[in-house]
């Protein structure tokens, strides 16, 4: 057994309990001792096992160290406060680099590991010691029957996946009494009960490498092993299978991988539709272009679920940064978070995560007053911050909102004129969409209070910018006094989108459904007014018109008879078309614009009839 | 010279698949059977160096056709294919002289490995 092979897997659960153990010591914090206490103490004695079994001496150590002490706050011996919690929590930190250190430096083997015995805990101790690598645990005597010192006694073991493990274990006995004399088998007979193992017993000597050569022979042989007395154990039968219970086994891939098998199934449905727009008519081809779009449709389903991963992944370690923050800034704050079950495109949520982990600071330091000022306003001496997140049509939302004091405008305004940006200032003075842009601009978005938390390196202008290359939005509401919401609304996938077909000229133009709330037709409601620009009646808003053939540079004007409505936080414009044409899903391909290229576009994609196309950015008009 | 197969089994698109597989390996295709009878006609008329056999099929199956062939040609080195949960079948089929067997679905790599197991 090499053990190298276990390394991913050994990463992966690591992480897992690592995990749990962070979790459960938060929730001993709360004061849900009862329970949490246990699991953390169980993940620390999963931490060290798993550790000992890879070899990982260092590990298991500072492994066994944690558990040592979470077994006397278990019995009382170490009292719960904040102090110990956080001693607990930095122990598990180290856990975390130490066992990140073993696996980049450390060759796993298995030498076993004297730790101290459990035994030594009492009754406390979880149970008996088990084996330090997960051998199967003899039990019960040898065979009934001595093997006969002159017989020749092999024991096979098929491999666990061969399938019709009885008609294998024929074909092994075949190929053995074709050369040798088999006394007997055991079982004596391969029917259903079989579980893969079985002995063979010669009537003569026989060469061990021959013999050996000739059962794997037989195809589907895992092990080979000669027998005597006192090795001779208990076959296993098909009641208690020879392998472990199957466990969920997780994979790391490479994303890059998924991304080339995504974008080649995209290839395939762009071409299937092509065969049944151009075969799908002929009646002979219809059931089997029928299950060649079914077949693919399942597979692109597949191939974009294996992206797919909950919020929760990249939400859950966010307790712990409002946490830690919390108790730096010296502040009590409750954070909830709703919505983690949403599912999103992992490469998504990955770049998301450092925007909204600034964010979270922010809040913290920033937005949440000190208790006294709380106190003093009427409200609750603990702040709260809340992390919601929806799915929308063709879109997650995700809202961070907090109740504390609000965006500071006037010390952003008066940032903003003493950098020169009067025009902006003037902007941002009543509407929040401006002050945001504002509290993004490069200059001013690190704050001169730069605290170790929140001046890492992610200004407000980074956050937008990545919220942004994501083809998502970013928007912002404060209320003095009251508090701030940030709400970000991004794409579920990346791969494939949702998109609107339109038409300006004889060109057509995709636009993503993201950021896109609904399509209207342009007759007669377009309303002139001064200073200028025209406007869309919709229901009852008025919504500035953004005609795209003066955009494009078409040469006939005004021929708009369609608009689609695009939404950035609370402001609504129409971007005016041609044409709606119709709607597909499409796979965007990202492009560096060249030089002179209009600043809209995204990317291009291929449409359904094998035509390019250029995929519009309706953000980046408004 | 290459070896030659015969393949037998009442779907095209499974006769294909393994077509592909062995003609891949270097195999000659020189004939293909949809019935237990045809199969046994066939082997006669061609004396492969391998036949792949289907277990279900119509008009004497595969196992029947196994026992035939065995009997005029006791060398004749068959391997069977079977679908899953056929467990009693193969064993049957083995019985009746089928050298080895591999289960549906193929990977290729297995079939080509019980191929060598037959043939060797």
């Amino acid at each position: 057994m090499d053990l190298r092979d276990f390394v991913a897997l050994y990463v992966t659960e690591t992480r897992e309990h690592l995990r749990l153990l962070d979790k459960a010591l938060l929730a001993v914090e709360r004061g849900e001792v009862e329970g949490a206490i246990d699991e953390a103490f169980r993940a620390a004695h999963t931490l060290k096992s798993l550790s000992a079994t890879m070899g990982f001496r260092s590990a298991a150590d500072q492994a066994h160290a944690l558990e040592d002490r979470l077994h006397r706050v278990r019995t009382g011996e170490l009292r719960v406060d904040a102090d110990i919690i956080d001693s607990l929590l930095a122990a598990a930190d180290d856990l975390g680099r130490v066992i990140d250190h073993a696996v980049a430096t450390e060759e796993p083997r298995v030498d076993g590991w004297e730790g101290p015995d459990d035994e030594e805990r009492g009754p406390f101790a979880v149970g008996a010691s088990e084996p330090a690598d997960g051998a199967q645990v003899e039990s019960g005597p040898a065979s009934a029957q001595p093997v006969d010192p002159d017989q020749v006694s092999v024991r096979v073991v098929l491999r666990s996946d061969a399938p019709v493990k009885a008609a294998r274990a024929m074909l092994v006995v075949r190929a053995v009494e074709q050369r040798w004399r088999v006394a007997r088998t055991e079982p004596a007979v391969f029917d259903d009960s079989f579980g893969g193992e079985l002995r063979i017993m010669l009537d003569s000597s026989a060469d061990r490498a021959e013999l050996e050569t000739a059962i794997r022979g037989a195809g589907e042989v895992e092990l080979v092993i000669f027998e005597d007395a006192a090795s001779a154990r208990p076959l296993a039968r098909a009641e208690q299978p020879v392998v472990e219970a199957p466990r969920v086994v997780q994979v790391r891939v490479d994303q890059r991988r998924l991304d080339e098998i995504a974008d080649g199934i995209g290839e395939l449905s762009l071409l299937e539709r092509r065969l049944r727009r151009e075969l799908g008519e002929k009646a002979g081809n219809v059931e089997a272009v029928g299950r060649l779009s079914a077949l693919l449709s399942d597979l692109q389903h597949a191939v974009l679920s294996v992206r797919m991963v909950p919020l929760a992944e990249a939400f859950e370690r966010f307790p712990r940064v409002v946490r830690d923050a919390a108790r730096r800034a010296d502040k009590e704050i409750e954070f909830r978070i709703e919505g983690e079950g949403i599912e999103i495109d992992r490469s998504i949520l990955d770049d998301v995560v450092d925007p909204l982990i600034h964010l979270l600071r922010n809040a913290v330091d920033h937005g949440i007053e000190a208790e006294e000022e709380r106190v003093a306003a009427g409200k609750p001496a603990r702040g709260t911050i809340v992390l919601r997140a929806e799915r929308a049509r063709a879109s997650v939302r995700i809202a961070l909102e907090d109740d504390g004091r609000g965006v500071n405008r006037a010390r952003v305004l008066e940032k903003a004129r003493l950098a020169g940006l009067h025009a902006e200032a003037d902007a941002a003075a009543h509407d929040d969409d401006a002050l945001l842009r504002l509290m993004a601009h490069p200059g001013l978005s690190t704050s001169d209070e730069v605290t170790e938390l929140s001046g890492r390196g992610v200004g407000m202008d980074v956050v937008l910018s990545r919220v942004r290359a994501l083809g998502g939005a970013i928007d912002m509401r404060t209320e003095p006094g009251h508090g701030t919401t940030f709400t970000l609304r991004l794409p579920i996938t990346l791969a494939l989108a949702r998109a609107l077909l339109v038409r300006v000229d004889d060109e057509e133009y995709a636009v993503p459904l993201t950021h896109i709330s609904e399509a209207i037709e342009l007759d007669g409601a377009i309303e002139r007014r001064n200073p200028g620009g025209e406007y869309v009646k919709l229901r009852d808003e008025s919504l500035p018109l953004v005609r795209m053939t003066r955009v494009l540079g078409s040469r006939h004007v005004r021929t708009e008879r369609a608009a689609i409505v695009a939404e950035l936080g609370q402001r609504k414009i129409a971007l005016g078309f041609d044409e709606i044409v119709g709607h597909e899903q499409i796979l965007v391909k990202t492009f560096d614009a060249a030089a002179g290229t209009l600043p809209i576009f995204s990317g291009a994609t291929l449409l359904a009839d094998g035509r390019p196309a250029l995929v519009l950015d309706p953000l980046s008009v408004i | 010279m290459a070896k030659t197969v015969l393949i037998c089994d009442d779907a095209l698109f499974m006769r294909t698949m393994l077509g592909d597989i062995l003609r891949q390996a270097g195999f000659s295709v020189v004939g293909e059977a949809q019935s237990g009878s045809e199969a046994v006609q066939k082997y006669r008329e061609l004396q492969p160096s391998l036949v792949t056999m289907d277990i279900v099929m119509p008009d004497m199956g595969g196992i029947d056709a196994v026992r035939a062939i065995m009997k005029e040609f006791p060398d004749a080195k068959i391997l069977m294919c079977s679908a899953m949960g056929q467990q009693a079948l193969v064993i049957e089929a083995i019985q009746a002289g089928a050298r080895d067997f591999v289960v549906k679905p193929f990977q290729p790599s297995r079939v080509l490995e019980a191929v060598q197991r037959v043939l060797s």
